[in-house]
């Protein structure tokens, strides 16, 4: 009783109070909210991820003949894969320091916030959110490269073989265009490739694979939408 | 004027906890129900003296009123302390290299059994238990600490899951490593039992 009567003095005489409760809840509720947060970012980044990886073609990427790293590299979002890493760092830490969550291991904390992000970043992407977000970054943040920016400038090689602007005039064998730098091509089309997603007529987007044979005259090989994929179309000159 | 002990008994912890944040007096029960097996605790992971080991003891008590309010009824209340006592330990021991490994604790015989048996290393011998003591003074302390908490103060998985706050699984995987080294440790050491 000794013991505890010293200590019980000891508490007085130094006047040491509990901490308020609310002082613990507010710590709490703090923590989730920063892992409800990170969460969300989390799935913001992986959303945005899908979304440039859906722009990016893979199979004309494979195509190129030559800096197929340097696209790589030139078209992956590392803002948005740096976030999604940092945020889902953040929200294990979080996790962590939750009351339980010292129960669980690490490796299960970075599987569940992985499987939330895809979960929440596909529900995002499917509803346009994704393409809306890129886009509203790309307008009004002045230090950020859109997808369309790279796409344009990836698209603006004439002399390697990429062109891209919009068309003006369709002729029988060639078409009339404008790329993004508002520069007039003629672009001849007797034996290209045009995809079905295009319809070649004025004011549609293009993009174009081919030859620069002098000045403003592009031979094309292939004719893809500017947006999407596109599936693969007959080739002009050949039966239906 | 503290509560007196016959009241104290017929508390549980958790009233304990609520009655004390009412009242200050009530507090001396908890400090009179888990002082001695803590000092215990606090000297046989770290091989403090008497006097050590009450200092840390006083200031593990310090921040276990300061955070009672912190205190969740769903764990067990014991298992909290403990956490609070193993961490003021842990940050003393170090501060302070000097804890001293000549340091011995009682050891109850009954409990070392249970220890000998899982290592594979007989019986313990009256004459021979601070043998065990020296062993565990050469292991490092997240080893020691395992072995401790599951033989000398019985804790299950659980239990040591909250003390230490990590998972159960590690706890499972740290006392399994905790039981190699051990004898490791006695062979190379030529620590018989």
């Amino acid at each position: 009783m000794e013991n505890s009567e010293n200590f019980i003095r000891r508490i007085r005489e130094e006047n040491i109070k509990p901490i308020p409760r609310w002082r613990f809840t507010a710590r709490n509720s703090m923590i989730w909210v920063l892992v409800f947060l990170s969460v969300i970012v989390g799935a913001i980044s992986f959303s945005v991820i899908l979304f440039v990886i859906q722009q990016i073609e893979f199979n004309l990427i494979a195509h190129m003949t030559h800096s197929r790293l340097e696209m790589w590299l030139g078209l992956l979002p590392f803002l948005w894969i740096i976030l999604l890493i940092v945020f889902i760092l953040i929200s294990i830490f979080g996790i962590k320091k939750t009351r339980k969550g010292y129960k669980f291991r690490v490796s299960r904390i970075v599987g569940a916030n992985i499987i939330f992000s895809i979960l929440l970043g596909t529900m995002l992407f499917l509803g346009g959110g994704a393409r809306w977000l890129e886009n509203a970054f790309e307008v009004n943040m002045s230090f950020y490269e859109g997808i369309n920016d790279k796409k344009i400038k990836m698209w603006s090689k004439p002399e390697q073989g990429y062109l891209a602007g919009t068309i003006e005039q369709v002729y029988d064998t060639s078409f009339m265009m404008k790329d993004f730098e508002e520069k007039e091509w003629e672009v001849v089309i007797t034996h290209a490739r045009i995809f079905e997603m295009v319809d070649l007529a004025g004011g549609e987007k293009v993009k174009i694979m081919g030859s620069l044979l002098h000045g403003n005259k592009f031979i094309a090989n292939e004719v893809r939408p500017w947006g999407g994929f596109g599936q693969q179309g007959r080739k002009r000159g050949t039966a239906k | 004027m503290v509560i007196i002990k016959t009241k104290c008994t017929e508390l549980d912890d958790r009233e304990i906890v609520r009655l004390s944040l009412q009242d200050l007096q009530y507090f001396s029960c908890l400090y009179e129900r888990y002082a001695p097996r803590l000092l215990k605790y606090i000297r046989t992971i770290s091989f403090a003296g008497e006097d050590d080991a009450q200092d840390i003891l006083q200031e593990a008590f310090i921040k276990v009123w300061r955070n009672l309010n912190e205190y969740d009824e769903a764990m067990k209340l014991s298992s909290w302390l403990y956490r609070i006592v193993h961490n003021e330990t842990i940050s003393h021991y170090r501060k302070k290299s000097s804890f001293g490994k000549d340091q011995l604790v009682d050891i109850e015989e009954t409990r070392l059994k249970d220890l000998h048996a899982d290592v594979d290393i007989g019986p313990p011998q009256e004459d021979k238990l601070d043998h065990t003591y020296r062993v565990l003074g050469l292991m490092p302390v997240k080893y020691r600490e395992c072995i401790v908490l599951q033989y000398f103060e019985q804790m299950s998985y659980e239990d040591i899951s909250d003390i230490l706050k990590i998972p159960e699984g590690t706890v499972a995987i740290r006392i399994n490593r905790a039981k190699k080294l051990f004898k490791k440790i006695a062979e190379k050491e030529h620590i018989s039992f």
